[in-house]
């Protein structure tokens, strides 16, 4: 009768924790037009920008925001660039977007990238690492987008100019 | 006599007043941390790693490699990447070196390095032997099992008129 009681419990403590941790709800998440400069001397080879942004969960989900809610999985659907100079793409070999945060147990991921981009184009929708869960970086509220563009040519004397448009599917919980 | 005061107290303030725009700026740059910032070569000679800061983590990006093109004169791509999305990012730039935080005492840990050679992360360690000389150690698990590679600092190219 004990060891039935014993199982019994465990079941209803393994429920109680599966109901707790349930799939949460998928959002949305854009952000539009971050700039980033890269500044001169700029060589050949990648040159790097970062800007900061805050995930702001409230302001996310409005009303239906819980003091508690925190983001689960998150996965990065597409990332748009387009320079925000008169250069264009001209001497870019390449770009590649990441990640980052702040905290040590969370490490920086590279998430899209485009090999080579067309110098001609107005902007370049990148190539989407997509099986990244990057839950843990969104789950920080503060992360580092950083932009890397690979430069032909050998030495410019200015800055290179960037927007980034992109967008997450956060799944919160 | 006046004429002499003022020209003391005329090199007083413009001492102290350079000093105080000097000085924050001098301490900006004393941060320990940020002595790793820079072009980094290690032993072999066949890559050059440049380290930077985002937030309060250090990463190291090639920025050269002796081989940039592979056998068919294309830019060589991260090919051994596990994640297969990814092998066709290009190599240069890739960020070996990621996540390090400086401990005190030279020594930045909690990061890892990445061989693009087959596409192994290890964890590492890094000790400034001197202000010209990283002892990079790589290792699984267990830090004793590990390897220690000697990179050298580069000094940044000269600037030249475009």
């Amino acid at each position: 009768m004990y060891k039935l009681f014993k199982i019994m419990s465990l079941v209803a403590v393994t429920a109680l924790a599966t109901s707790c941790s349930g799939p949460g709800e998928a959002h949305q998440y854009d952000v539009n037009d971050l700039e980033f400069s890269m500044e001169g001397p700029l060589f050949a080879g990648p040159n790097s920008a970062q800007v900061q942004i805050s995930i702001d969960l409230e302001d996310l989900l409005q009303d239906t925001y819980v003091e508690g809610m925190e983001v689960s999985d998150a996965v990065l659907l597409s990332a748009t660039v387009r320079p925000n100079d008169t250069l264009g793409f001209d001497n870019i070999n390449s770009v590649v977007l990441s990640f980052a945060s702040d905290n040590e147990d969370v490490e920086m991921q590279e998430v899209a990238y485009k090999n080579p981009i067309d110098a001609n184009a107005a902007m370049s929708e990148l190539e989407i690492a997509s099986d990244l869960d990057l839950g843990e970086l969104m789950d920080e509220g503060r992360v580092y987008v950083v932009l890397d563009a690979d430069l032909m040519e050998d030495y410019w004397d200015g800055n290179r100019d960037f927007k980034l448009d992109f967008s997450l599917e956060l799944t919160i919980k | 006599m006046i004429r002499k005061i003022t020209l003391w107290a005329v090199a007083a303030i413009i001492t102290f007043g350079t000093l105080s725009f000097v000085l924050p700026e001098q301490e900006k740059t004393q941060d320990p941390a940020d002595r790793i910032i820079g072009i980094w070569e290690p032993s072999n000679g066949r890559s050059r790693i440049k380290i930077d800061r985002i937030g309060n983590k250090f990463y190291g990006r090639v920025v050269w490699l002796i081989e940039p093109n592979d056998a068919d004169g294309n830019p060589r791509l991260d090919i051994n990447n596990p994640n297969p999305e990814l092998r066709n990012a290009p190599l240069r730039g890739f960020r070996m070196l990621k996540d390090f935080v400086y401990q005190g005492d030279d020594t930045w840990e909690e990061g890892t390095l990445y061989d693009p050679n087959n596409g192994s992360t290890y964890n590492g360690i890094i000790k400034m032997r001197d202000n010209n000389t990283l002892d990079m150690r790589g290792f699984i698990g267990v830090e004793a099992l590990g390897r220690t590679d000697v990179w050298k600092r580069l000094k940044m190219p000269s600037r030249k008129k475009k």
